[in-house]
């Protein structure tokens, strides 16, 4: 980039020295030109460096974004197949419950009726146009809807959680009743309430038990006449017999007089299955008529040699509670003659009665066979014979037991039992007494 | 002269056992199969005492003791009711509405119904 001039000899020291001057200035200027050229490039250089990290930034940064667009776009499908999703498992949901084979009423957390299906207003005659009266409702305030009335008296007496309560609308509507909560992960959602129709059932359970109960009346008169037959020849009334057809006859009049217990065992059975079991009540003193039944049952077990105790731990008080008195009697007969059944020569019973913590509680204790511990659960349940039980003693109708639950059951009371297979057992049972004694009624001392 | 008896049973061979039972203890029976006939021989033939059972054809054993109660002619003549309606609420009906005595058949042998027979009518 250097210049050179052309002029004359002084002038051409002149110039020549100007040359030199200006070569020097010209080699500065091109140093300094080089360096700026160097500097230059190194801006310039560095610069697209800058340039080209600053596009591969901005690259990485369009790919980052693009990436996350993409994934924005995939977790709206994703959000909107979830959402698709629950509409439809929504639906499914409700589509359930309206067309499910029972009725249904679902209740938010705070108790408000959310929802109630078609069953439930066809089951309980809800009208049309009353199932939005009722939406949001409280159970208490259900009755809004006359039909809805004995249900929520019902509810009104049972604590959550119902489970399988009867209720009786009319001889065409029984239904089954259960009420819970429903909870999901975070707790309670809300509870829902089912209503099984059991019409049909309860139908068949009633035929049943007048068919047993007719069978059962229909067989006393036959019954009744062989007996009195039986007894007419035993008596000698129809003339003389010979001692081996004595014999027979006697074998005769006691399975006859085993059939008899037995139907009349059918009967109470078919009374509990009616609840009309317990009727009657009066206020008497248990422990006399525990006491007066032991006393009866003294020499039928004295022929099996078999001791029977009473013990009496009442001291002065009197053991009193509002009873059926025929049906207490038939559990603590029960008991007893159980007792005997079941208890090999030589062992002993002890009928006691007592009170504890505002019960009257009768214990009959024996030494015979006991009961297996694998047929605790099954002892009270109808038609039951501990396999021990049957081995030794063919009789039985396997009600008694039952019987007895239900009679005390029936009273607010208690049965249970203790036993050690092969030494014995305690049944006992509790009748609460009344809370408050009854002024000036007459006890009745059976 | 010997005490008369009748007996208002529906089941017939039920009926011939007691009256051979009674018959054979030297009491004189009458026979009737339902509640009507055993109203109308209270009333004709009148019995020292009448077995009486309560299911019957016809008028029951307590419409029997109900219209005998109310007729003062025969409302006197003791009845033993003889039958297998064993509840409690049919026996105290049954003696509310004047029974003497409440036998349950099944529970009863024809001897305990003499004997009862014998303690009412000496």
């Amino acid at each position: 980039m250097s210049k050179i001039t052309n002029e004359s000899a002084p002038v051409a020291v002149e110039n020549a020295r100007n040359f030199a001057d200006q070569t020097k200035e010209v080699e500065i200027l091109e140093a300094d030109l080089a360096a700026a050229d160097d500097k230059s490039r190194e801006i310039a250089e560095s610069f697209e460096k800058q340039i080209k990290e600053q596009a591969r930034e901005l690259r990485a940064k369009i790919k980052e974004s693009e990436d996350s667009r993409v994934a924005l776009m995939n977790m709206l499908e994703d959000m909107e197949d979830l959402r698709r999703r629950a509409e439809e498992e929504k639906e499914k949901t409700l589509a359930i419950i309206a067309n499910f084979s029972d009725g249904l009423m679902f209740f938010d957390a705070e108790e408000n009726l959310e929802l109630v299906n078609s069953r439930m207003e066809v089951y309980f005659e809800i009208p049309k146009g009353a199932g939005s009266k009722i939406v949001g409702k409280k159970i208490a305030d259900l009755g809004v809807v006359p039909a809805l009335k004995p249900l929520v008296e019902l509810l009104a007496k049972e604590s959550k959680p119902v489970f399988r309560k009867e209720l009786f609308m009319s001889e065409k509507a029984v239904f089954e009743v259960s009420l819970s909560d429903i909870s999901g992960f975070h707790g309670k959602i809300g509870s829902l309430l089912i209503a099984h129709d059991i019409t049909r059932e309860k139908s068949v359970e009633r035929m049943k038990t007048e068919f047993v109960s007719i069978a059962a009346h229909q067989l006393r008169t036959p019954i009744s006449a062989i007996k009195w037959t039986l007894r007419m020849i035993l008596d000698g009334d129809l003339g003389p017999i010979n001692s081996e057809q004595r014999d027979f006859l006697e074998k005769t009049y006691k399975s006859n007089e085993r059939m008899i217990v037995l139907i009349n065992d059918l009967l109470n059975v078919t009374r509990i299955e009616e609840g009309r079991l317990i009727f009657d009540l009066a206020l008497v003193d248990m422990g006399k008529i525990a006491q007066s039944l032991a006393v009866s049952y003294i020499d039928i077990a004295k022929q099996k040699n078999i001791n029977i105790e009473i013990e009496d731990s009442r001291g002065a008080a009197l053991l009193e509670a509002r009873v059926d008195v025929e049906k207490i009697k038939l559990v603590i007969s029960n008991l007893i003659e159980n007792a005997i059944k079941y208890t090999p020569a030589g062992g002993k019973i002890i009928v006691a009665a007592g009170e504890i913590g505002g019960n009257v509680e009768v214990a009959v204790r024996d030494t015979g066979m006991g009961i297996p511990a694998s047929q605790y659960e099954r002892i009270f349940t109808k038609y039951f014979r501990g396999a021990n039980a049957v081995k030794m003693e063919t009789e039985g109708t396997g009600l008694g037991l039952f019987i007895a639950k239900n009679i005390v059951e029936s009273h607010g009371g208690k049965i249970w039992f203790e036993s050690v297979e092969g030494r014995g057992a305690t049944f006992f049972f509790t009748i609460p007494k009344p809370s408050s004694p009854a002024g000036g009624e007459k006890t009745n001392v059976a | 002269m010997a005490k008369k008896i009748l007996i208002v049973e529906d089941d017939k061979f039920l009926r011939e056992l007691i009256v051979r039972k009674l018959s054979h203890e030297g009491y004189d029976t009458i026979e009737a199969a339902d509640g009507e006939e055993g109203l109308r021989k209270i009333k004709e033939d009148r019995p020292d005492l009448v077995l009486l059972d309560l299911i019957l054809p016809g008028i029951d054993g307590f419409e029997v003791l109900t219209q005998k109660k109310e007729d003062p002619f025969i409302a006197m003549v003791p009845v033993i009711v003889l039958s297998n309606l064993g509840q409690k609420e049919d026996v105290d009906k049954g003696l509310n509405l004047g029974a003497t005595d409440y036998l349950i058949k099944a529970h009863f042998t024809p001897g305990d119904i003499i004997e009862k027979v014998r303690n009412i009518i000496k």
